[in-house]
């Protein structure tokens, strides 16, 4: 755990810039997380999933929907965030008819059309706290900082329209987004799925400087 | 559905589009037209505005955005055929980083709005507006006050005050995304919801 003191200090340092070699530190744990959620899904669905390999943009909030061009393409997104002291938002994005595949999948259901509505929002948002945890667990066990997530929500909407509520509130809190993103493939399809996570200045240092000091630089 | 007598010719124009579009049938001594299609036909070439930014046309064109919080504004000058769209993310400029995005902030965007349909008509405007948006799509947000929607709607509609523009419709609040496509030939709102329920403005 880390103690007040530490916490005030890499808070100070928030306004900092972000040097190539904290950005490639975040990735690498970004990447440690993404492996560990998507052999989670695999788990569950008994399938094939592959990721892509993680990215990070460092983006002004209002050119995300552009730099997506998805629009108004009808996505299912579970919703989670850190709590209050660590600050950072995650949305799991699915096509809408792949998030109800996977729903349908996880009920045993042999068709879509048999799955029902509480069901399949039961179903998606244990699916969030199964990858979303996974994905939290293995940063928390690789730099030793506890990072509990919130009760997932799910919302089925236009990507853009669902992607607003998250950029608005970066866009409050700082002129550029750092946004890790990485997309899940399920037998070799297109990525269907993409995790987005916006972490706040604070949360990034706090990151960075954890994984320094573990790794003795 | 809206029945017309045969050869009007007022009403020739609007028939040729309708026809063009199949949204009007003979029926008996009867033109039968489905407005219901006409308003939601995508006959218009499409101009996307982006968040945070700003459009203002004076061709017959469809400003379309997509908005969840946000707030998509809609100035339209009725006489001239002029318009403009704004997508506004936040209340008020001064919560922003200096940036040069006038589209971005509602005391700006009506600002901008009202200054670009000016530059293109060269004149005074008798301009009405029409808004939607201001949905907030996550319970957790609201629980921790942060219902940025209600704020956005209120501040756009002080903004609309200071400038003494009349608001004649709007469709906001609630917990949903909307498509918005204003119709600069018509003045007209269709604001499509993700369920497929459209709305007139």
């Amino acid at each position: 755990m880390i103690n007040t003191q530490e916490r005030i200090e890499v808070a100070s340092s928030a306004v900092q810039e972000d040097s190539e070699i904290d950005l490639g530190i975040l990735l690498e744990l970004g990447s440690i997380g993404a492996g560990h959620a998507a052999t989670s899904l695999s788990d569950i669905l008994q399938e094939t999933i592959t990721i892509s390999v993680p990215k990070i943009h460092t983006l002004q909030p209002h050119l995300l929907p552009g730099f997506y061009d998805l629009h108004d393409r009808p996505t299912t997104a579970i919703y989670l965030h850190l709590n209050e002291k660590y600050g950072m938002d995650i949305l799991l994005t699915f096509e809408e008819m792949e998030a109800r595949k996977i729903a349908a999948m996880m009920n045993m259901c042999g068709s879509v059309e048999e799955l029902d509505p509480a069901m399949e929002t039961s179903a998606l948002q244990e699916l969030g706290n199964i990858l979303i945890g996974s994905f939290l667990t293995s940063i928390s066990d690789f730099i030793g900082l506890t990072l509990l997530p919130s009760t997932p929500e799910t919302v089925t909407d236009g990507f853009d329209a669902i992607l607003d509520n998250f950029l608005i509130k970066q866009s409050i809190d700082s002129e550029s987004a750092l946004v890790f993103e990485t997309r899940f493939m399920r037998n070799g399809t297109d990525a269907k799925c993409i995790l987005i996570i916006f972490p706040t200045q604070e949360l990034k240092n706090l990151l960075v400087e954890k994984s320094k000091s573990m790794m003795g630089i | 559905m809206l029945s017309l007598p045969e050869g009007n010719p007022v009403k020739d124009a609007g028939l040729a589009m309708a026809k063009r579009i199949g949204a009007c049938q003979q029926v008996e001594h009867q033109i039968v037209v489905d407005t219901n299609t006409i308003y939601t036909h995508p006959h218009l070439e499409e101009v996307r505005v982006d968040m945070a930014g700003f459009k203002v046309e004076s061709r017959p064109v469809e400003l379309v955005t997509s908005v969840g919080s946000c707030i998509g504004i809609c100035l339209y000058d009725s006489i001239r055929k002029c318009g403009g769209l704004a997508h506004i993310m936040l209340p008020q400029s001064s919560l922003g980083l200096q940036e040069p995005l006038p589209g971005k902030y509602a005391d700006t965007a009506v600002d901008a709005l009202v200054k670009g349909i000016r530059e293109i008509t060269k004149s005074e405007n008798r301009l009405s507006a029409k808004i939607a948006g201001g949905a907030n799509m996550f319970a957790s947000t609201l629980a921790n006050g942060l219902d940025i929607g209600a704020k956005n709607i209120r501040a756009t509609k002080e903004a609309l005050e200071r400038h003494r523009i009349r608001l004649i419709s709007e469709d906001v609040g609630g917990s949903h995304g909307r498509r918005i496509s204003f119709n600069l030939a018509s003045g007209i709102i269709i604001v499509r919801l993700h369920n497929g329920e459209i709305r007139k403005l």
